[in-house]
């Protein structure tokens, strides 16, 4: 009887006790994995880190009142290793290209207990642009076809792998495929160690622009959508919805502060990532490679499907529940409280080749900044004038005729025709065929500024 | 049941070889991890010519808590842990950004336990065919051999822990096939029979002890004990070689 007492009142202790204690502040860990070298993923990863847009978006009432976040960021060069992290819980959100998405959402799904959700997009090109096949700037081959029997190295389970394995199968042809990372890629593109490189954003620029590399192949011609996006695990989403939320909404954010000035976010994006301005600004800026939108358009969960089938062949993966794994609740609700149209932006989609026509071309002058010129003849006069005054122009970008595509003037094929008129292309074939069909010759860069320069 | 097994002639057989050589049996155990991870670590200085230049601790007792918290399923929770790293050692790229590890080894406690129970089994081995080197056939001795070998290769492939940027940084034990000149599409292709061929390995070196420590056979494939011959448990030390 004493023993019952004794245990009655130390149980009723130990509960007074318990609801006398001072309530313990909750701490809600966000946990982001992110790419620095993958530029597609800025607007999730880079952007929102040192601009601390989380922070701002986080809710602070309600339920959330007393909640402490303990953000933290992880920098992988692929996706992969978010996965492994986001599996052990070390990561709860995962920024990753359309492969690695996949292979997240396929991989959690093969657990019994759990899950992501895809829950926002980064930013897309329709046709597949930011992966490419490049070879050495020295190199005699100009076209896809080319490559039969070559050595072509990519970084197997990327997205510039799909692209490269469709490429291979839309052209009917076969090359000895090498695995390769982007870094050793572009070292061996440069010593010319290697015949070709397949790579994903923005490792063709950086070759091209470096002068050590060309490409002859864009993933626009794969055309299959390339496009990056947010991954959460599910136990973050369904325990602290708005939390996600804010995370989408700083992804938005993001995307406007970009785009409010294109020059400011990339001068800044060089310091915090290392990748060159110039590089960047061929995403970035208007015309470029980007179209920063974090909306689940139907499209693209075709074109996730369609790289499934690619994984599943070839690397054997999981099947994988689209249905289950792509959740537009949390964007939708974000759109709502920012006021934002969400079906109106779900609907539009950007094609470079519609949006880009009539865009001026670009000089990036080291002192004053991008200067724009309506035709190329006007452009090409600018360029000899900086150029004869030893002005320092960090780039020059135009654009390709064929798909609209944004290029650096320096890589671009230009053609001249009879009458003086000046058009670009990204690959020499459809140069010489425009060049044919209407008297002209192809040119590169400096040949069209010397015809401008008196 | 348990009982049976563990006095059975062969389990006897077994113990007795290993006890008869305790030391070598505890260095081979011991010595097969270092040498295995030694050995990685060189095949990667050889592969790249570049010596590491990072190296990274994991704090995995935390990583494991923390993965125990929040999985629901323990089918879950197994499969997870064992990926869970505790040491790094590569080589970052710093070319291009804010760098890339290029290549790296690392030590995976889940991975480093099954290297340490095949070192075991591998020392096993080693201790029975010094001890019935007297006792059995040179067919059943390299039988044995050729089965613990191979089984101790496969198990030893199956938990390279190498990763390399090229293969998307997937840290796989295919990895380590890629980077020894395997071509890539071909490696990860057989990444999916990887239990198989684990457990195939094991199947090896259970096979390997199995035929080791059977009984003796006399020339007309009937047992030596009961062909006139003498059955090893009542060799003398010498013959098992144990004082040597």
């Amino acid at each position: 009887m004493l023993r019952h007492i004794t245990q009655g009142l130390a149980l009723g202790a130990v509960l007074a006790l318990t609801a006398m204690a001072p309530a313990q502040a909750k701490t809600i860990k966000v946990a982001i994995g992110h790419q620095s070298m993958c530029t597609d993923t800025y607007t999730a990863g880079i952007v929102i880190k040192e601009l601390k847009l989380l922070e701002k978006y986080l809710p602070k009432d309600g339920k959330y009142k007393d909640v402490d976040y303990d953000i933290s960021w992880a920098d992988y060069s692929s996706g992969g290793p978010i996965t492994n992290q986001m599996m052990a819980n070390k990561l709860n959100i995962g920024v990753m290209g359309d492969y690695p998405l996949i292979v997240n959402g396929a991989k959690f799904q093969a657990t019994d207990s759990l899950r992501t959700y895809y829950v926002a997009g980064t930013g897309y090109n329709l046709k597949g642009s930011g992966n490419a096949i490049v070879v050495p700037v020295k190199s005699d081959l100009y076209k896809i076809g080319d490559l039969e029997g070559k050595a072509v190295s990519t970084p197997v389970g990327s997205a510039a792998w799909g692209m490269l394995l469709k490429a291979a199968q839309d052209n009917n042809i076969k090359f000895q495929l090498k695995n390769q990372s982007p870094a050793v890629g572009a070292a061996n593109i440069a010593a010319g160690k290697i015949d070709a490189h397949s790579d994903f954003c923005p490792w063709s620029e950086i070759m091209e622009f470096r002068g050590t590399g060309r490409k002859i192949y864009d993933g626009s011609e794969a055309g299959v959508p390339y496009l990056h996006g947010v991954v959460v695990r599910k136990d973050l989403a369904d325990d602290y919805p708005e939390v996600v939320q804010a995370f989408i909404k700083a992804v938005y954010a993001a995307g406007k502060w970009i785009k409010e000035d294109p020059m400011r976010a990339t001068d800044l994006m060089e310091k915090w990532t290392g990748v060159e301005k110039e590089v960047l600004f061929i995403y970035f800026s208007e015309g470029g490679h980007l179209t920063l939108d974090p909306t689940i358009k139907p499209k693209w969960t075709e074109a996730l499907k369609f790289d499934h089938t690619v994984l599943v062949k070839e690397k054997a993966i999981p099947p994988l529940d689209f249905d289950d794994w792509i959740d537009e609740k949390y964007i939708k609700a974000a759109y709502k409280d920012m006021g934002v149209d969400y079906e109106a932006d779900k609907a539009a989609i950007v094609d470079p080749k519609v949006a880009n026509a009539g865009l001026p071309n670009q000089i990036w002058h080291a002192r004053d900044g991008i200067k724009e010129f309506k035709t190329l003849p006007e452009f090409l006069t600018a360029v000899a004038k900086f150029r004869a005054t030893g002005a320092k122009i960090n780039s020059t970008y135009v654009y390709d005729v064929e798909t609209g595509l944004k290029l650096f003037g320096k890589t671009a094929f230009w053609v001249v025709t009879p009458k003086g008129e000046f058009s670009t292309f990204l690959r020499r074939g459809e140069a010489e065929k425009f060049a044919a069909s209407s008297g002209g010759k192809v040119i590169d860069f400096d040949e069209a500024i010397a015809m401008k320069s008196s | 049941m348990t009982a049976a097994v563990l006095q059975s002639p062969r389990l006897h057989r077994i113990r007795e070889a290993v006890a008869a050589r305790p030391r070598l049996w505890l260095a081979v155990t011991l010595g097969f991890p270092v040498v295995y991870y030694l050995g990685m670590f060189a095949a990667l200085l050889i592969r790249f010519q570049a010596l590491p230049n990072y190296t990274e601790t994991f704090d995995w007792f935390g990583n494991v808590a923390e993965i125990i918290r929040s999985t629901p399923d323990w089918s879950d929770i197994w499969p997870i842990i064992g990926q869970e790293w505790l040491f790094e050692v590569g080589r970052m790229n710093y070319d291009y950004g804010a760098g890339i590890s290029e290549w790296s080894l690392y030590i995976n406690p889940t991975k480093f336990g099954l290297i340490l129970i095949l070192g075991a089994l591998t020392a096993t081995v080693v201790n029975l065919m010094l001890a019935r080197r007297a006792a059995c056939s040179t067919s059943r001795l390299n039988g044995g051999a050729a089965a613990g070998g191979l089984g101790a290769a496969l198990v030893g492939m199956t938990n390279v822990t190498l990763a390399w940027v090229v293969c998307c940084a997937t840290p796989s034990w295919v990895v380590g096939l890629a980077i020894l000149g395997l071509g890539v599409s071909t490696s990860l292709w057989l990444e999916q029979f990887g239990w198989w061929i684990e457990y195939a390995g094991f199947g090896l070196l259970l096979a390997s002890l199995y035929v080791l420590s059977g009984e003796p056979k006399g020339p007309d494939g009937t047992p030596a004990a009961t062909a006139g011959g003498h059955d090893d448990h009542h060799i003398p030390n010498t013959a098992m070689g144990a004082s040597r």
